[in-house]
């Protein structure tokens, strides 16, 4: 009986090993992961990077940010072309570009995709501003558009959401011609139409699935989809009706040498396939990728020393297999935030000082991001207008010495008389290691430091019922604009807002509310930088990292480059098939 | 016995209202407020409380929890708040996967489990026997996560016997997915299982009725089979059925490293975002699920000793 057995187990492997799927070199794949499961392809619901990035896929927006262009530059996508925009910068009048089709569906007459028309956007925006549906981005819009606030609040009890009423914001001059009318000037509004939240979605396909609309994308981009098992593996496919979109012909000095010119004037997209598996774990992520399996890869954090030698150089192991590196800075800050509700917090400067300065950035740095990262100064990262770059925090940069005289100025000298401090954090291995990394340092100058892991919700909770004493914590940029990092220290957006350290400053809040009116100009930037070094002197957080995105890329993947806001990349993305054959081999 | 089965099943009446209790003041007490999960970094107080309106959660306790008790009774869990899914669908979605990677995986193991806990009985005391429980104990004493990650470099990666990590619904191709996870599932359960049935099946191999077997002349292989492991049943049946409910709950360190769409995952998402129904949906099932499997233990007592009588 046994060895009856111990053969069908054999056969049982022997089965499953031969059922393995294999490379297919007749057609352009990308084989792609991403790390967490996808909640779905409704537009008005991609608050997160990895839904996102899959909407941008199917559906498109009316501006996206030039794939190659640096500092980040909007152009026109479906618009016609940028917007004329009136005198006093609250009417913004966009032309629809003519031809754009969806993609064939079931819930179009006979099948047959429809031409894309003015009315789509305004249907996608007032989708939004849907009271029943929710949207996680309608704080882009909240307040901004005439009448946009009136609609949503008649309708927030009504049985069902009237979208035949007019809104006065939101008008249709012709078939490809619509106006956006403000209530304020509002610079940021371009980038929002570049955000995947107010990408154009037809009104039949989403009538037509109704509470399954996000299980079914049909938009006007680049792939259309084949399959979708949000916590296994999404597969599209070239859109046959996409429009004619060619890839760009001109970037920054250095992509003509680094090869990202060569598809210039090609039609988009350079695939015929997408394949995106959904990978959690670190190391089968990395295992897929050291095998040929995937294309592209962020570096997980415990496999940066087999990808780079000496900080910044691709390993040569992986250099000899064609593997290619990208190291770029991320639009990002990293801080542990003090509850400024916290009267011992909010009424002491130097017990926020003196703790900033105990704190080893340095080490921090080598420990957590493998001395990639770059050390914040304050709020805002480079690469983003407001960023000062020669502006020296001076509460950064361990400092015992100075930290303890601050500490003493403070009321505490060695800490004497302060309560133990409560450091909020999530439950994963490298968040608690950051939270010991702090208690250390902070022991250093006689600070007592508890730390409380917790769920994600419940840490969420904790920071909206300001009930979280300290917190560590991140922010990426939602668009290049600095006025999305000052937001999260300006006062009315105190928790359960985006300022959930709760911190508030008159001073600082009027310079916002005047700088984030304004259009981009040289005086915009000047009460940017005050703002900047305000925020840094003031200490509202201990500052971390802004943090390096690492990525390496097969031989055989054409045209990647770092992008923050990339969920429109991957059309841009080509596959060399013989570069793929050869170097397969090394394998 | 038909009595015995209906009354046990009654019970399940004030089970699910238990566990319905239970799982309603863990949401209310413990867990995180869906609402600002749901909405995103940049939510309005007043968005919040629209959510949370439209979630019902703002509804009295009593009647949030008479809520949780009908969709337990009638099985209509009703949407995903993360995913907006149907969570019916998405258990069905889910579940196939998990159990292609655990039914087989758990049958094989309790099989080679049982003969290798034979074999070992048959030999006690001998090498064998003291060589497979010095197996058994240094395998159980290494972490899941180790067996894992080095199975995962060494036989998908290093070897390529296997697919890293992915899925296929279709068979035979969910085989090759399913087939490295399976063996470690196997792996990782022969040490607690051989050691378990090892005890029962000693504690009977000392009884008279053995005594009585050999010194009418039967063979210690018939002894063994015939006499030792069918009175042994009755707690192999125990421990053997009442894991079967936890199969359908999948495997989730295993599901996660290999990327394996079950309902391991699905919990653990659930968890992770406050997606009451789910959470729900999924400890609702499972009890129904452990329910039926003891009174299914019970029913096989009988079958395994007709000296059993369900009353």
């Amino acid at each position: 009986m046994s060895t009856r057995l111990i053969s069908l187990v054999f056969a049982f492997m022997i089965a499953a090993v031969g059922c393995s799927r294999e490379q297919n070199f007749d057609e352009k794949v990308l084989n792609l992961i991403t790390p967490q499961k996808i909640k779905g392809f409704d537009p008005i619901y991609a608050a997160d990077l990895y839904a996102s990035n899959e909407i941008g896929k199917v559906y498109e927006g009316l501006l996206e940010f030039h794939y190659l262009k640096r500092p980040y530059e909007l152009t026109p996508n479906l618009a016609e072309s940028m917007p004329e925009v009136s005198a006093d910068g609250l009417t913004y009048t966009f032309k629809v570009k003519k031809g754009v089709m969806f993609q064939d569906s079931k819930a179009f007459p006979n099948g047959k995709g429809r031409e894309l028309k003015a009315d789509d956007f305004i249907y996608s925006i007032r989708r939004m501003a849907d009271p029943k549906l929710q949207s996680t981005g309608w704080w882009l819009l909240d307040g901004k558009i005439a009448g946009l606030n009136e609609w949503r609040d008649k309708n927030a009890n009504a049985e069902k959401v009237n979208y035949d009423e007019a809104v006065e914001g939101l008008k249709k001059i012709d078939d490809y011609t619509f106006q956006f009318k403000l209530t304020k000037p509002f610079p940021q509004f371009l980038y929002a139409l570049a955000m995947p939240f107010t990408f154009a979605v037809a009104k039949e396909v989403v009538e037509h699935h109704g509470q399954e609309f996000q299980n079914y994308p049909v938009g006007t981009g680049p792939f259309k989809l084949e399959y979708f098992d949000n916590s296994n593996r999404i597969v599209y496919h070239r859109n046959p009706t996409f429009r004619e979109k060619f890839y760009p012909s001109e970037g920054e000095a250095t992509d003509e040498a680094a090869g990202l010119l060569a598809d210039a004037g090609k039609k988009l997209p350079l695939v015929d396939k997408v394949i995106v598996n959904i990978v959690v774990e670190s190391q089968p992520q990395w295992l897929n990728f050291q095998k040929g399996s995937a294309d592209l890869l962020g570096v997980p954090k415990d496999n940066f020393d087999q990808a780079i030698v000496g900080g910044k150089n691709l390993h040569p192991d992986m250099a000899k297999k064609g593997i290619r590196l990208s190291m770029v800075n991320a639009l990002d800050t990293t801080y542990v935030a003090f509850n400024h509700t916290d009267p011992l917090f909010k009424d002491n400067i130097k017990l926020r000082q003196a703790m900033s300065l105990a704190y080893d950035h340095v080490e921090s740095n080598k420990l957590f991001y493998n001395n990639t990262a770059t050390i914040a100064q304050s709020i805002i990262p480079p690469g983003i207008s407001g960023h000062k770059k020669e502006y020296k925090n001076p509460y950064i940069g361990r400092n015992l010495e100075m930290a303890k005289k601050l500490l003493k100025e403070a009321g505490y000298p060695d800490g004497k008389g302060l309560p133990e401090l409560n450091y909020e954090t999530v439950g994963s291995t490298v968040s608690r290691q950051q939270g010991e990394f702090f208690a250390k340092n902070m022991a250093d100058i006689g600070i007592k430091i508890r730390i409380s892991t917790n769920t994600w919700p419940e840490l969420v909770k904790k920071t909206n019922t300001k009930t979280a004493q300290m917190f560590g914590i991140a922010w990426g940029a939602d668009y290049p604009d600095a006025e999305n990092f000052f937001g999260l220290l300006f006062g009315p957006n105190e928790s359960p807002g985006s300022n959930s350290s709760n911190y508030k400053n008159p001073t600082f809040d009027k310079i916002f509310a005047q700088a984030s009116i304004m259009q981009d100009g040289p005086e915009r930037t000047a009460l940017y930088e005050q703002l900047y070094e305000m925020a840094g002197n003031e200490v509202p957080w201990i500052y971390g990292m802004h943090r390096t995105s690492v990525t390496v890329y097969q031989g055989w993947v054409k045209n990647y480059k770092y992008i923050e806001f990339n969920h429109t990349q991957v059309q841009y993305l080509n596959a060399d098939l013989e570069a793929k054959k050869e170097l397969l081999k090394k394998f | 016995m038909t009595t015995y089965i209906i009354r046990r099943l009654l019970y399940m009446i004030p089970v699910i209202f238990g566990v319905s209790f239970i799982i309603f003041v863990l949401f209310n007490v413990v867990a995180g407020d869906p609402a600002p999960l749901l909405l995103g970094k940049h939510a309005t107080a007043q968005q919040i409380h629209d959510l949370r309106e439209q979630l019902g959660l703002n509804k009295p306790l009593f009647a949030q929890y008479m809520d949780v008790v009908k969709s337990a009774f009638t099985f209509d869990f009703g949407r995903s708040w993360a995913t907006r899914q149907d969570i019916i669908e998405m258990i069905r979605q889910g579940a196939w996967p998990s159990l292609t990677l655990t039914i087989p995986a758990f049958a094989i193991s309790t099989v080679l489990s049982i003969l290798l806990s034979l074999v070992v009985a048959f030999y006690r005391g001998k090498g064998i026997d003291l060589t497979i429980r010095f197996l058994c104990i240094a395998g159980q004493s290494i972490s899941s996560v180790a067996y894992i990650l080095f199975f995962q470099y060494f036989f998908a990666y290093k070897l390529g016997w296997f697919e890293i990590s992915g899925y296929e619904p279709e068979f035979p191709m969910f085989l090759s997915y399913v087939a490295l996870p399976g063996i470690i599932w196997i792996v990782l359960s022969l040490g607690p299982d051989v050691r378990f049935f090892r005890t029962v099946i000693l504690d009977e191999i000392y009884q008279d009725y053995v005594r009585t077997a050999r010194a009418k002349g039967l063979g210690e292989i018939t002894v063994l089979l015939k006499h030792v492991l069918r009175n042994a049943m009755i707690p192999i049946i125990t421990y053997v059925v009442i894991q079967i409910p936890f199969l359908i709950l999948g495997a989730l360190l295993l599901e996660s490293f290999f990327s394996i769409p079950g309902l391991g995952g699905i919990t653990l998402n659930a968890l992770n975002s406050s997606d009451f129904p789910v959470i729900k949906a999924m400890a609702v099932l499972s009890s129904i699920a452990y329910i039926l499997f003891s009174l299914l233990t019970d029913v096989l007592y009988t079958l395994a000793d007709p000296r059993v009588k369900l009353k």
